[in-house]
C-alpha cells in the first residue's frame, strides 16, 4: 500500500491505497464521487476526463499513486466556475446529452475548450472533440453548445 | 480490466531511479506520463513487478536552445510541445506533429521521452524524430550516453535502451529559416495511431522517414537523393517503388498508403 | 372533457427542455455501477479463450477454491431458452455458464468473487480450464456446407430458421426487362452503449426478493426470465433500471451475467455486482448487423421497380438469446426487405444461420438497416445502368400517399405518409442539381464527390398481433400507466418502459400537460422499477412513446373525470360546467387548482361530494392502438461524400434528412434521436467492424482496433420534418427512435458509388474502409484495362 495525498475538489484527502488502483476507481469507489464514468479503461472513451492542476486528464489509465500532490477537480467541483456554468447552461439548451452517460467527460473537456481556445471555429471544436465519444446525440448539440459559449465568451 | 499488481517507487532523483531499476526483482518499468503503459496495464498485456516513478526527478522536463540544438527533457509533455514551448522552425514541426497525437487530455500527460523510450510502431514521435534528425540522450550507471536515431528504434517496442538505463531527454538539430518539412499521417480518425507516416526535413541534408511500419520507421534513401537533386514533388508511383525496394512486408494497400504519406509529405514541405 | 395543454405551450410539439438534464449536468446521475453496499462482492468473469469446443476441465486455483463458481456448482440455475413459433426454428438453449461446450470467444465459463474487481480478475487469471478444440463455424455461408462442423450437435445442419416466400416474375417479365443483380454483406458489429452492461444483485430478506438493479431496456421482461431461470416466484423477483447509459437493444435481452448475479447473491448472502468492461463488450457484444444478401431488383426501362428477388442469411451466433430469439431478425428482415415500394412480385428465402460467435442481438433499426442497404444500393445501381436519376426511380416506384392505407406486398399495413415527397424534399436540401453541376470540375484537393440517398419505411410500436404471430416468449399487450395526483396538486406517472437516453421524464410529462395541462416541471416520472411500475414489455421497436404515451393520455384523461367531480363540488356547480383546463378545474365561475382537489382527497375528505370515485387520484389505465400492426414512420436521407482515391478514405461533407414520425412529441427529441442513430449509421457504413480470423478469434478487442464515430466523423446533419399523423394512435404520434439508422449505410454507399461512377466502382461491404474503397477503385481499373487490352 501507498500513501497517497492529494486535493480533490478544494478539499485536502489522504488515504492509503494499492499502486494499481485507478484515479477513476479512487474517485468513485474511495470518495463515492461517482459522476466520473469508466467507458472504456484504456484513455479512448473520454468519460473519465477529470482535471489535473487545472488540465484535462483521463483518470482511467491514471494511478492514484501518481496524482500524489496534485489538485483534481472532478464534475462535481466546478459548482462555482463560470465557464462551466456556461457549458452547463448550453449543454441543455441546445440538447446536448441524451443518456447522460459521456456528460461529465464531454464537459470537463468541452469547458477546456473554450478556455484554451478561444478562436475555436466548428472543425476546430469536432477535431478537439475527438477523443470524447457520444453514442447518443450525433454530437449535434455539443458542438452547438460549445459554439454558443464560445461566441458568448468573445463578446 | 484492472491491472495486475505491482510495486510502486517514487525516486526523486535519477541516482534513485537508477538504483532502484539496478535493484529490482523481477520486471521493472520506468513510468513516464503512463498513457501508453496505463491502458497496457489495464489490460493486462503488461504486468510489471515494479513501476518506477520519476515524475518527481529534477532536470527532465526543460526544453533548452544552445548553439545549434535543443534539448528537450524526456518529461516534456505533447502538450507544452503543442503549445509551442520549442521555438523556431524545429518548434513548428514539433508542433504540428504533437497535435496530432492522441486527445488533449492524453497530451497533457504523454511524455515525448515515454514515447520514444515506448517505441510503438505506429506512434508519431519515433518517425517524425529520425526524420528531425539528432538523437537521445541516456543515463546508466556510468554516467549519460548519447546515440544518434538512426538505427536507435530496432523493431516494434525495441530500441537500443539497455535493461538498467534511462531516457533523459532528446537533442535536435536547430533548423535554419529556410528548411522545408512535411509530416503527414495516414489514420481513420483523428489522434489515432497512424497506419502510415511519410515525414520529410530538409535542413542540413534531406532526411525522409516511411513510418508506422509495424516495425520500426526507416530512412528512404532514394527519396533523400531525389530532394537532394532539387525535386519538390514525388509521385504515389514512384514512392511506391522506392519503399519496396526496401522490402517492408507490406501488401498492396499498406504499401500504396505509405506512399502516399511521402508524396503529400513532401507536397507539404514545399507547399 | 381534458383539454390541457395548448394553452402553456409545454404540450405536444412543444421543445421542453429536458428535466433529466439537471442531475447529469451535475455529475448526480445515479447508474448501476454508482451504487454501493457495505460487503457487495465483486465478479469477473473466466470466459473461453476458443471459438468451439469441449469444456474438459475447470482447475479453480489453489486457496480460492470457494471463490470460484462454474455450472457444476450452480445445478439449479437453469439454462436460458428462448421459445419462438416461427416455422421451422430450432431454439438453443444459453447456459449462463458453459457446460459441456464453450461455442464463442468470450463465452462465460467460471465466475470468480472477490471484495474487488481487481481481486477477481487475478483468481480469474489463475484459474485453469482445458479445452478440446473444434473446428469453428466463422462464415455464415460456409455455415450451410453440408460438411461444416455441427455447433448444436442435436440439430441436423447449422440452419437456425429458414423463410421463403415464392412469387412468380413471369408476371412482370414482359415489362421489368431491366435485370439488375448485386451481392451486398454488411459487417459483424458491437452496439457500444457508452455505459456497458451492469449488475447488481441483493436479497431483501424483509421482501423475500432478489433485487437486482441491471442496466436494462426491459426490467420486466428481466425479472419474468430471472425468475423463470433462478426457480424463484415472480413476485421474488424485482428489478430496478436506475439511470441507463445507452442501450440500443444489447440491454433489451437478459445476459447471462444477470442470472449469475442473481443466483451468485443468494448463494454468498451478499450483495454483488458486475461492471462489463469495454474489453468484455467488444469481444461478447459483437453480436449485430452481420447480414449478407444476393438481390434482384425487375425493372422497366423508364425505372419502375416491379420485382424484388433476395437471398438473405442473416449470422445469428451461437445461441438464441431471450426473449426475442435470434430467428426474429432473418423475419424481419423478409417482412421489410420491400420498404416503401410497390411491387408486384416479391420473392424473398431467409436463412438465419448459427455460428461461433456471440449470440445475434437486436441492434437499433434491427434487419431494416440492412434490408434498406441491399435494396437502395441495387436501386442507384439500376439508375446508373439505364441513365435515369435515382431519386426520380424512387418517386416512381414508391407507394403513393393517396393509396394509404395500404397492405404492402409483404402484409405490412401503411398507415398514411407521403414517401415520394420526402425523396423531393431531400434531394432539394441537398442541392442535387449543384452537385450535379459541380461533379463536371475536379475538386482542388483530387477528390471525387458523389451524393447518395436512401429512403424507408419503419414499421414501430407493432404490437400483440404481430408479436403472438412470432410466438415469442414475451408478447406486448395492452400498456399500462399510473397517475396519481399528490396531495399538493403534483403529478406521479409510473410507466414500465424505460428511458436509456430518450428523455421519457420529460415527454411523458408533456403528455400529461396535453391532457390536464400541469406544468411539467410538477410530474414525476417513475419508471424502471417492476416493484413501482405496471407491466410492459418495455422500450424496443420504437414503441414507448405510442404505447406508454397513449396510455398515459388515456390514464390521465380518466384522473381528469374524477378530479371534475370533486372540483365541480367545491366549485358549486354541475358537473357538465366544469372542465379540467391549464392544471386547474374550471368553470364559468371560477377555478379549483389540483392542490386543492389533493388537499380534499387526502386530507379534508370530509369535503368530497357523495358521488365521488371511490377508486379516488389514482387511475391505472390501459392502451394499444387498433389495429396494432404498426405506425409506420418513414424518411428520406441524402448525403454528399469525398472520396480520396488514393487512399480510399471518406469523408461525409452534408448530410440532409427529411423525416416523417406522424405528430411530434417534442421535436427537438426526435431530432436528437435521429442525429444519433443517423452517427451509429455513419458507424456502421465507414467504420465499425467485428471482425474474426478463421479459428473464430475476434479481432476488434479495444477502441484502439473497434472505431467508433467521433465529432469529426458526424457531419453537421441537416433536417427537416412532415407530419402525417397516424390514423390509428393517441394524437397520432408515431414511434422514431430507431430510424436514424436506417438508411443512412445505404446513402452514404450510394455517394460513395456515385463518386466512384466515373471509375465504374463499386463497394458493396461494409464498413467501406478505405481499404475496401481501395480495393474496389483497383478492381474497376484493373476491369478498364483489361477491357482496354
Amino acid at each position: 500500500m501507498t500513501e497517497l495525498t492529494l486535493k480533490i475538489n478544494g478539499e485536502d484527502v489522504t488515504a492509503n491505497v494499492e499502486p494499481r488502483l485507478s484515479l477513476a476507481d479512487f474517485i468513485r469507489d474511495h470518495r463515492r464521487l461517482t459522476g466520473t464514468h469508466l467507458g472504456c479503461e484504456h484513455g479512448v472513451c473520454g468519460a473519465c476526463t477529470v482535471l489535473m492542476n487545472g488540465e484535462p486528464i483521463r483518470s482511467c489509465i491514471t494511478f492514484a499513486v501518481v496524482a500524489d500532490g496534485t489538485e483534481i477537480t472532478t464534475i462535481e467541483g466546478f459548482d462555482d466556475d463560470e465557464p462551466m456554468a456556461q457549458m452547463r447552461q448550453a449543454f441543455h439548451e441546445n440538447h446536448a446529452l441524451q443518456c447522460g452517460y459521456c456528460t461529465p467527460g464531454m464537459l470537463v473537456a468541452a469547458r477546456d475548450i473554450v478556455t484554451r481556445l478561444p478562436d475555436a471555429d466548428e472543425a476546430r471544436v469536432r477535431l478537439e472533440l475527438a477523443g470524447n465519444l457520444c453514442r447518443c446525440t450525433g454530437y449535434v448539440g455539443i458542438v452547438n453548445a460549445i459554439l454558443e459559449v464560445l461566441e458568448k465568451r468573445r463578446s | 480490466m484492472k491491472s495486475a499488481k505491482f510495486d510502486h517507487q517514487r525516486t526523486s532523483s535519477l541516482e534513485d531511479a537508477l538504483a532502484a531499476l539496478g535493484g529490482a526483482d523481477g520486471e521493472a518499468r520506468i513510468m513516464g506520463g503512463g498513457q501508453s503503459l496505463g491502458p497496457m496495464m489495464n489490460l493486462r498485456l503488461a504486468q510489471p513487478d515494479l513501476l518506477i516513478d520519476i515524475s518527481r526527478v529534477s532536470g527532465l522536463d526543460g526544453v533548452e536552445e544552445t548553439a545549434g540544438t535543443i534539448r528537450i527533457g524526456a518529461r516534456v509533455t505533447h502538450a507544452r510541445i503543442e503549445d509551442g514551448e520549442v521555438p523556431g522552425v524545429t518548434g513548428a514541426y514539433m508542433r504540428t506533429v504533437a497535435s496530432g497525437i492522441s486527445y488533449r487530455s492524453v497530451r497533457n500527460r504523454g511524455t515525448i521521452g515515454g514515447s520514444v523510450a515506448h517505441a510503438d510502431p505506429s506512434a508519431d514521435w519515433p518517425s517524425a524524430l529520425l526524420a528531425l534528425g539528432g538523437g537521445v540522450v541516456i543515463a546508466g550507471q556510468d554516467g549519460e550516453r548519447r546515440t544518434s536515431f538512426d538505427g536507435f528504434q530496432t523493431g516494434p517496442f525495441a530500441t537500443g535502451i539497455g535493461y538498467q538505463e534511462i531516457l533523459t531527454g532528446v537533442e535536435l538539430p536547430t533548423l535554419g529559416a529556410d528548411a522545408k518539412w512535411g509530416y503527414y499521417k495516414v489514420n481513420r480518425k483523428p489522434g489515432e495511431f497512424a497506419d502510415a507516416i511519410g515525414a520529410i526535413v530538409i535542413g542540413a541534408e534531406p532526411r525522409a522517414v516511411c513510418g508506422a511500419t509495424e516495425s520500426a520507421p526507416f530512412r528512404v534513401p532514394a527519396i533523400e537523393e531525389k530532394l537532394a537533386g532539387g525535386v519538390t514533388e514525388l509521385s504515389i508511383s514512384d514512392a511506391r517503388d522506392m519503399i519496396s525496394a526496401h522490402d517492408p512486408g507490406f501488401d498492396d494497400y499498406e504499401l500504396q498508403i505509405h506512399a502516399v504519406a511521402l508524396s503529400r509529405a513532401v507536397g507539404r514541405a514545399f507547399a | 372533457m381534458a383539454d390541457g395543454g395548448a394553452a402553456d405551450g409545454q404540450g405536444i410539439g412543444a421543445r421542453v427542455l429536458r428535466k433529466e438534464d439537471a442531475r447529469h449536468l451535475a455529475g448526480r446521475g445515479k447508474f448501476t455501477s454508482d451504487f454501493r453496499r457495505p460487503g457487495q462482492q465483486e465478479m469477473a468473469f473466466v470466459r473461453s479463450p476458443v471459438a468451439h469446443a469441449r469444456l474438459k476441465s475447470i482447475t479453480k486455483p489453489a486457496g480460492h477454491e470457494a471463490a470460484v463458481f462454474t455450472a457444476t456448482d450452480m445445478p439449479d440455475m437453469l439454462p436460458m431458452r428462448a421459445p419462438s413459433r416461427l416455422p421451422g426454428y430450432k431454439a438453443a438453449d444459453y447456459p449462463a455458464l458453459a457446460t459441456e461446450k464453450v461455442r464463442f470467444v468470450g463465452e462465460p465459463v467460471a465466475v470468480c468473487v472477490a471484495d474487488t474487481r481487481a481481486e477477481a480478475e487475478d483468481i480469474a487469471q489463475a484459474v485453469q480450464v482445458e479445452y478440446d478444440e473444434l473446428p469453428a463455424v466463422v462464415d455464415m455461408l460456409a455455415a450451410k456446407a453440408d460438411d461444416a462442423p455441427q455447433i448444436h450437435e442435436e440439430w441436423d445442419d447449422n440452419l437456425v430458421m429458414e423463410t421463403f416466400a415464392d412469387d412468380d416474375f413471369g408476371k412482370i417479365a414482359d415489362r421489368a426487362t431491366v435485370v439488375v443483380k448485386r451481392e451486398y454483406r454488411m459487417a459483424r458489429q458491437a452496439m457500444n452503449p457508452m455505459e456497458g452492461k451492469a449488475v447488481f444483485a441483493e436479497w431483501d430478506d424483509r421482501a423475500d426478493q432478489l433485487v437486482m438493479w441491471t442496466s436494462t431496456q426491459v426490467p420486466h421482461l428481466i425479472r419474468t426470465g430471472l425468475a423463470e431461470f433462478l426457480g424463484l416466484e415472480q413476485r421474488q423477483v424485482r428489478v430496478i433500471a436506475p439511470d441507463v447509459g445507452g442501450g440500443f437493444g444489447c440491454k433489451a435481452l437478459l445476459q447471462p451475467e444477470e442470472v449469475v448475479a442473481g443466483w451468485m447473491t443468494r448463494h454468498l448472502e451478499a450483495p454483488v455486482r458486475w461492471i462489463e468492461d469495454r474489453r468484455e463488450h467488444l469481444v461478447t457484444g459483437a453480436n449485430c448487423r452481420e447480414h449478407h444478401y444476393h438481390i434482384t431488383m425487375h425493372a422497366t426501362p423508364e425505372g419502375r421497380i416491379l420485382g424484388l428477388d433476395c437471398d438473405v442469411t442473416v449470422d445469428a451466433g451461437a445461441y438464441s438469446v431471450y426473449p426475442f430469439t435470434n430467428g426474429l431478425e432473418g423475419a424481419m428482415a423478409h417482412g421489410n426487405l420491400p420498404g416503401p415500394y410497390d411491387l408486384e412480385v416479391y420473392r424473398c428465402r431467409t436463412q438465419t444461420m448459427t455460428t461461433n460467435k456471440p449470440p445475434l442481438m437486436p441492434y437499433r433499426g434491427v434487419a431494416r438497416p440492412g434490408v434498406c442497404y441491399a435494396v437502395e444500393m441495387t436501386l442507384d445501381a439500376l439508375a446508373r445502368e439505364i441513365g435515369v436519376e435515382a431519386h426520380k426511380i424512387r418517386a416512381m416506384s414508391m407507394i403513393k400517399e393517396s393509396a394509404l392505407p395500404f397492405m404492402s406486398i409483404a402484409k405490412k399495413h401503411f398507415d398514411s405518409g407521403n414517401y415520394a415527397k420526402s425523396v423531393e424534399m431531400v434531394v432539394d436540401m441537398i442541392g442535387l442539381d449543384e452537385i450535379r453541376a459541380a461533379q463536371n470540375t475536379p475538386a482542388s484537393d483530387g477528390r471525387l464527390t458523389g451524393v447518395g440517398m436512401g429512403s424507408y419505411v419503419e414499421q414501430t410500436a407493432h404490437g400483440t398481433s404481430v408479436f403472438a404471430s412470432w410466438g415469442v416468449a414475451m408478447v406486448p399487450g395492452y400498456e399500462q400507466a399510473t397517475v396519481r395526483l399528490t396531495p399538493d396538486g403534483g403529478l406521479e406517472l409510473r410507466i414500465g418502459v424505460q428511458s436509456h437516453g430518450q428523455g421519457m421524464e420529460t415527454s411523458m410529462a408533456q403528455m400529461a400537460n396535453e391532457v390536464l395541462g400541469i406544468d411539467p416541471a410538477k410530474v414525476t416520472v417513475t419508471h424502471g422499477d417492476t416493484g413501482l411500475t405496471p407491466y410492459s414489455t418495455g422500450t424496443y421497436a420504437s414503441r414507448s412513446m405510442v404505447m406508454a404515451g397513449g396510455a398515459t393520455a388515456r390514464a390521465c384523461r380518466v384522473l381528469a373525470e374524477r378530479m371534475e367531480i370533486i372540483g365541480a363540488h367545491l366549485l358549486q356547480c354541475e358537473r357538465a360546467e366544469v372542465s379540467v383546463r391549464g392544471g386547474k378545474v374550471v368553470s364559468g365561475k371560477g377555478d379549483v387548482s389540483f392542490a386543492e382537489i389533493g388537499r380534499v382527497w387526502y386530507l379534508n375528505p370530509d369535503e368530497l361530494p357523495d358521488d365521488v370515485d371511490q377508486g379516488g387520484v389514482e387511475v391505472t389505465m390501459g392502451y394499444r392502438p387498433e389495429p396494432d400492426s404498426g405506425a409506420f414512420t418513414y424518411a428520406s436521407h441524402a448525403c454528399k461524400v469525398a472520396v480520396d482515391i488514393d487512399t480510399g478514405a471518406v469523408e461525409v461533407l452534408d448530410y440532409a434528412i427529411v423525416e416523417d414520425c406522424g405528430t411530434m412529441v417534442n421535436p427537438m427529441i426526435v431530432e436528437g434521436q435521429t442525429y444519433g442513430g443517423a452517427t451509429q449509421g455513419i458507424g456502421t457504413a465507414l467504420l465499425e467492424e467485428s471482425p474474426y480470423d478463421a479459428f473464430g478469434n475476434p479481432g476488434a478487442s479495444t477502441f484502439a482496433d473497434y472505431m467508433m464515430p467521433g465529432a469529426t466523423d458526424a457531419p453537421h446533419f441537416r433536417i427537416d420534418h412532415m407530419e402525417s399523423p397516424s390514423p390509428f394512435t393517441e394524437y397520432g404520434i408515431k414511434g422514431m427512435g430507431e430510424g436514424g439508422t436506417i438508411p443512412t449505410p445505404a446513402a452514404i454507399g450510394n455517394a460513395i458509388n456515385d463518386a466512384l461512377k466515373s471509375i465504374g466502382a463499386e463497394v458493396n461491404e461494409t464498413p467501406f474502409t478505405p481499404r475496401r474503397v481501395r480495393a474496389a477503385i483497383e478492381a474497376a481499373l484493373k476491369n478498364r484495362q483489361g477491357e482496354a487490352a
